[in-house]
């Protein structure tokens, strides 16, 4: 027997959970979806694809202000900022989930970030199965799957009764505590093929690749904007900048990016990555060599495919993958 | 179209009248297109036009200011290379423009092409490049410019705009993929990168992303030359457009000037004349 919940009860589900935690769900704004915390699950929409943005931000805000300063009578205070509630991502896809996974290696590592170990250790993962794939993705060749379960508290897969229903941790049992699921006997849908990207021996590839002209060919259509990084689940790259404001200084934390001209430019003005085609081999190498050579071969990238699809001139992660293969290959 | 394209860009590489020549390519979904840098006439049987050609490739010629380059270019982009010459940004005689007849261009994204032209080519006046050394396609009338876009924005009260306004901005990422992709934007030092003084913040929020999009907007105030990249890059489909084309109705009505058209007239807001008056204004 499996367990189930029907399409008119997640809601309910949903509903009740926002009684004690913060819920992020995908929503649609026009033509795009973002994961958002809304105060009713009817504002969601469960639509087929990836998020234009994943929920990379609920874990690592787009801009997040770390501590707050105050002087008072000559005394300085240091208010660190926390999460008071704890949040809930629904509806996440797996290679979104994986993209945190590869996060927490960098970030958790001692000594650990801790505002992204804070709103980790509050925040449960409720995850959707791929029901198909889309044109641009390629999971199942960066160590994940359309069904891939292992990183989500709880995962749910699409059923003709409604959602098939799976506890994977002790967070996603305690979520489920009073879901009102039923006991059926329903077969788990098959995942979906999903294309293949040649990423066996990409590693070694990448090193024999490192100093070959491609990448400053390849980067001469790239325009550098942070596009890829920003829709990127793996990307975490940040500045930190003061505020001031009302009497009081806000340390602030935004998302940067690599390819941003100026990113590794230092005190009296050095660039080290100053021309496109180091800028672009920067991010790749992070992905494919860097990455896997630091966290035991773990690629720094989850084939989610959104970079295929938000590259203004059509940089291809994929294709990068099978040239370097070609020109590096053993 | 494409065959001319080919032939000449095969013509201009063994010459050696230049060493690159950017055009388009296929991109990797098979239905669209890239930008491509042909460097030898090996490569150039992989240049391609038709309608997914929707980038303006005149900001590449930024990277080989000083080499002979040709580039394919339709009369939005052709515009982006007077605005460069007439800014001395780019000496004409460095540049080859392989000049395209355009119809408009539907809206592309990766692996999607819309039936319906872009609204933004449904309004453009031009079909035919204002600049080229050589013309590919039969050259058709020019149509009248229309701001109906616009015009519907004005029309609404200003706290609704500031609505709108607000919501659209709310949704920046602040990737600057706008500034990346405009051949308006080529400052050396962006005011948004500046640290000391910092004039807009790092901070991702409503306040400091209003600062950034009406500042590069004002930074293109009779500049703009209309391609719409800026809007077709952001990836959070902001309409940019509609602050670019206020500004470019306001420039027309009150100095008579669109931007690009000719590289020899100084643009508005590069010259000073002590006894203008704007047209309208007392």
């Amino acid at each position: 027997m499996s367990q189930v919940i029907a399409r008119e009860d997640l809601s309910r589900w949903l509903n009740s959970l926002m009684e004690e935690r913060t819920v992020v769900v995908p929503v649609v704004v026009g033509d795009m979806v973002f994961f958002r915390p809304v105060a009713k699950a009817e504002d969601m929409t469960i639509s087929r694809g990836n998020a234009t943005l994943g929920p990379k931000g609920c874990l690592f805000p787009l801009s997040h202000t770390m501590f707050t300063v105050e002087q008072e009578d000559g005394d300085v205070r240091v208010i660190p900022s926390s999460l008071e509630r704890e949040m809930v991502v629904f509806g996440l896809r797996p290679c979104d989930a994986q993209g945190l996974a590869v996060f927490d290696l960098p970030m958790l590592a001692e000594p650990a970030d801790q505002y992204y170990r804070e709103r980790r250790e509050k925040t449960a993962l409720v995850g959707l199965a791929c029901a198909e794939a889309c044109a641009e993705c390629f999971c199942t060749s960066t160590g994940g799957g359309p069904h891939d379960a292992r990183y989500m508290d709880v995962m749910l897969s699409e059923v003709p009764q409604g959602y098939l229903v799976q506890a994977v941790t002790e967070k996603g049992k305690k979520l489920l505590a009073k879901a009102p699921l039923k006991d059926m006997a329903v077969q788990a849908p098959t995942p979906p093929d999903v294309p293949r990207v040649p990423t066996d021996g990409i590693v070694a590839a990448m090193r024999r690749t490192f100093a070959d002209k491609y990448w400053s060919r390849l980067a001469d259509r790239c325009i550098h904007c942070n596009i890829c990084s920003y829709v990127c689940p793996t990307c975490y790259c940040f500045d930190i900048r003061d505020y001031q404001q009302d009497g009081k200084t806000h340390r602030v934390r935004s998302w940067e990016s690599c390819q941003a001209p100026g990113f590794t430019k230092i005190a009296g003005g050095h660039d080290p990555r100053a021309d496109k085609g180091s800028r672009m081999r920067q991010r790749f190498a992070h992905k494919l060599l860097y990455f896997p050579e630091e966290f035991n071969n773990v690629l720094g990238c989850t084939g989610c495919g959104r970079c295929v699809r938000y590259c203004p001139v059509n940089i291809d992660i994929r294709e990068i993958i099978s040239d370097v293969q070609k020109i590096g290959g053993g | 179209m494409q065959d001319k394209i080919r032939a000449k860009a095969r013509e201009l590489l063994e010459t050696g009248t230049v060493d690159c020549v950017i055009g388009y390519e296929r991109a990797t979904d098979g239905l669209t297109a890239r930008p491509v840098f042909i460097y030898g006439t090996a490569g150039v049987d992989r240049l391609v036009f038709d309608q997914t050609c929707v980038h303006n490739l005149s900001k590449f010629l930024l990277d080989r200011r000083d080499k002979r380059t040709a580039i394919v270019a339709k009369p939005c982009d052709s515009r982006a290379i007077n605005l460069l010459i007439n800014e001395g940004q780019l000496a004409r005689d460095k540049v080859y423009i392989i000049g395209v007849v355009c119809q408009g261009m539907p809206e592309v994204s990766w692996n999607r092409v819309s039936k319906e032209p872009q609204e933004r080519c449904q309004r453009c006046p031009q079909r035919v490049p204002v600049v080229y050394d050589y013309l590919v396609g039969e050259p058709v009338e020019a149509l009248p410019v229309t701001f109906s876009d616009v015009e519907q924005m004005e029309n609404a009260g200003p706290a609704e705009r500031r609505g709108f306004w607000l919501e659209q901005f709310g949704r920046c990422i602040r990737c600057h993929a706008c500034r990346q992709a405009c051949p308006g934007c080529y400052c050396s030092e962006c005011f948004v990168d500046q640290l000391d003084p910092t004039w807009v913040g790092i901070r991702k929020d409503v306040t400091d992303n209003e600062m950034w999009n009406t500042i590069r907007a004002f930074h293109l105030a009779g500049r703009c030359i209309s391609c719409n990249e800026c809007e077709r890059v952001c990836p959070v489909s902001i309409p940019l457009s509609l602050l670019n084309r206020k500004l470019e109705k306001d420039v027309g009505e009150f100095f008579d000037f669109q931007a690009g058209i000719k590289a020899e007239t100084v643009p508005p807001f590069a010259t000073f004349k002590k006894d203008e008056h704007l047209k309208g204004v007392e």
